[in-house]
């Protein structure tokens, strides 16, 4: 099989042959690759070791190792043509959803529809957990739709604000 | 009542009036001393750790603290329905709650912690101040509580800018701002009001002048009902968030014998004042020419308890319930030198790279480290579901060495160890925090975290071998995973990627 894996932001071609040998980006690997756990796995790699936690998320994979973790996706040839079709993998451009990270009580909104954002800029308060938590604009761009009010109490995943 | 009849007094089971960590940690205490348990719960909290570890277990209401924790009477009723004969309450919620303590001790129930009227004349910051300030102890310039928003205004241009606004009622930064100018004090004094209120219940605000570059150095006393008072000197307590403390450590870098003296006296002293019993701390801010000023007292056990009890090898807890027992105290002596040097890490469920906003949902993976010097507080577990009701601080990492620096090496090695998946978690915060000069260098004060301190200018980039290790690891496991999925579900039967078809027929079968 096929696979492009891409990890904090870099990419790898890596391909595992049916008797298990592998290569990254075409040059062969000996890898030592054993299931500790449910997600708990230890890797040796010329006599380096390590121990690996390994999860899948709804947005990807999470990879924690030597006390630092790393995100990013794996992809077979299916999923990446898929991919291609939709025109990459992420882009800077196109709509942001900001969801309710938690639930919560919107205290403020602190934009409003048609309003242009920076980077960085708190768009919306939410209290939770007994604090008040600033919600901040992952890019800039304008608000496209403000979907919650101040006062309101919202789930887990709500859509909050979009920005375009 | 002379001392040898409150010597008489027997606890037999200590009801726990908290919840998380630190129940978990005074149920240990109590197994040590052989007294049993009674843990209270909320809705959220039928799996919490604290309710599997304790003897006996009593629902108490809904989520909400203020509909459980919180509510005096159903603790009580707890406490008479399994013949508690003491209860514990920990650090928040009904801890510091002069009214709790008057009802238990009226129940014939004994309260472990301080007499009412310390805590009531403690927990007035007005109040407080007046008694500390008659035994000579220095205080920071400042207003009283319950002021209109017009004579705050006044008063501030009386003490200057910059000032802090802070809850009556307050505690772990709840309630609390930084006001730099009079045209940022208005919104403050609403938004400090509006905190102050929905956590404690009540919105009665004060003011007090800042002291630039502080340090935040606490005392731990200690006080029984034979007459003795003590300190157990100092926690530094300086690495700070929004005013929520996230690193202490004792001794203080910034501490000598001389001032460690001094100001261990003033602690003593302001103990003294209230005709205080328990164990006890009092906060000073320090500023940078060792003039130190009285903050406030709290009375109660603090989070940050464990760094006192690794240098001193006291058990807090223990002296606390032999305290309320109505015997001496096991130590007879402030210290005056710590034995080596501890260190903690607040390990809280916020994401350092988004704010530090708070993260819910199911802790999936949790290795906790181990080893010669390390001590972890949690009430969490791999499986445990962080709600978003009770604050988010999920475990302790205590760390202890025979100097700072191999506390420091010990602390960075057992936070490499911490695995924690599932929720976001501020593990990396503190990594980067332990590789910075400035804190290695013990020069800390209170607005080092949000004024200097970055998330990016710590943080060295994974090397190239070491990022293609996760990346083949994270291929294998993917590779395994969608060759079970086949044979699960068998091959290309469907339109679509066998493992998608599998996770989509759990989320419908849930």
């Amino acid at each position: 099989m096929k696979y492009v894996t891409v990890l904090n932001g870099k990419t790898y071609e890596i391909e595992i042959a049916k008797d298990g040998s592998l290569t990254v980006n075409g040059e062969p690997r000996t890898v030592d690759f054993l299931t500790l756990g449910p997600s708990l796995y230890s890797v040796i790699r010329d006599n380096a070791s390590y121990e690996v936690v390994i999860e899948e998320r709804e947005e990807g994979y999470e990879v924690l190792m030597r006390g630092k973790l790393f995100t990013g996706d794996v992809l077979d040839e299916r999923a990446q043509l898929l991919a291609s079709r939709r025109g990459g993998l992420s882009a800077d451009s196109g709509e942001i959803s900001i969801k309710s990270p938690m639930p919560g009580l919107v205290v403020a909104v602190q934009v409003s529809e048609g309003q242009e954002v920076q980077a960085g800029q708190t768009i919306l308060i939410l209290e939770s957990m007994k604090m008040q938590n600033e919600l901040k604009a992952p890019r800039a761009g304008t608000v496209q739709r403000i979907s919650a009010s101040a006062g309101q109490t919202v789930e887990q995943g709500k859509l909050l604000i979009t920005i375009v | 009542m002379s001392s040898s009849e409150q010597s008489q007094t027997s606890i037999k089971k200590i009801l726990i009036a908290n919840r998380g960590e630190i129940a978990v940690r005074i149920i240990r205490a109590c197994r040590d001393l052989g007294i049993k348990t009674v843990a209270v719960y909320s809705d959220a909290d039928r799996a919490s750790l604290h309710v599997r570890y304790a003897d006996e277990a009593v629902h108490i209401g809904p989520p909400p603290p203020r509909e459980s924790y919180l509510v005096g009477e159903k603790i009580l009723e707890a406490a008479r329905k399994t013949g508690a004969d003491a209860i514990h309450p920990g650090y928040g919620f009904l801890s510091e709650r002069e009214w709790f303590a008057q009802a238990v001790a009226d129940e014939g129930i004994i309260f472990i912690g301080p007499p009412p009227s310390a805590i009531a004349t403690m927990g007035d910051k007005q109040s407080a101040r007046e008694a500390v300030k008659k035994y000579g102890v220095p205080v920071v310039p400042g207003t009283e509580p319950g002021m209109r928003d017009d004579e705050i205004l006044a008063a501030a241009a009386q003490i200057g800018f910059p000032v802090m606004v802070k809850a009556s009622a307050g505690g772990g930064g709840k309630g609390m701002r930084a006001v730099y100018s009079a045209e940022e004090l208005p919104e403050a004094l609403a938004m400090a009001r509006r905190e102050a209120e929905g956590a404690f219940g009540d919105g009665t605000v004060y003011l007090e002048k800042m002291i630039v570059g502080a340090r935040h150095i606490e005392f731990q006393v200690l006080a029984d009902m034979h007459g003795n008072t003590i300190h157990l000197g100092e926690r530094e307590c300086s690495i700070q968030r929004r005013h929520q403390k996230l690193v202490e450590e004792s001794p203080s870098p910034f501490m000598d014998s001389d001032l460690r003296r001094r100001m261990g006296e003033a602690a003593v002293l302001a103990a003294q004042s209230v005709g205080y019993i328990n164990a006890g701390t009092i906060e000073y801010l320090v500023d940078k020419d060792k003039n130190f000023y009285f903050m406030e007292m709290n009375t109660r056990l603090q989070v940050e308890h464990p760094v006192t009890e690794l240098v001193t090898g006291i058990d807090l807890v223990k002296e606390q319930v032999r305290i309320a027992r109505g015997r001496r105290m096991g130590p007879t002596e402030s210290l005056t030198e710590p034995k080596g040097w501890a260190m903690e890490c607040r390990i809280n469920a916020e994401d350092p790279y988004n704010n530090f906003l708070p993260s819910v949902g199911q802790i999936s993976t949790l290795i906790m480290p181990t080893g010669p010097g390390v001590r972890v507080d949690s009430g969490v577990y791999a499986g445990y579901a962080i709600t978003p009701y009770y604050d988010s601080m999920i475990a302790k990492l205590i760390c202890w060495g025979d100097d700072r620096p191999e506390a420091i090496l010990r602390m960075r090695s057992a936070l490499e160890e911490f695995t924690i998946m599932g929720v976001k978690h501020n593990v990396p915060f503190h990594q980067n925090l332990l590789n910075s000069f400035t804190f290695i260098a013990g020069r800390l004060d209170t607005k080092f975290v949000e004024e200097r301190f970055s998330m990016t200018t710590y943080e060295t980039a994974p090397e190239d071998a070491d990022l293609e290790t996760a990346a083949i690891a994270a291929t294998l496991y993917a590779h395994r995973q969608r060759q079970l999925a086949g044979q699960v579900v068998g091959r290309n039967e469907r339109d679509t990627s066998n493992w998608k078809w599998l996770s989509r027929w759990e989320r419908v079968h849930k």
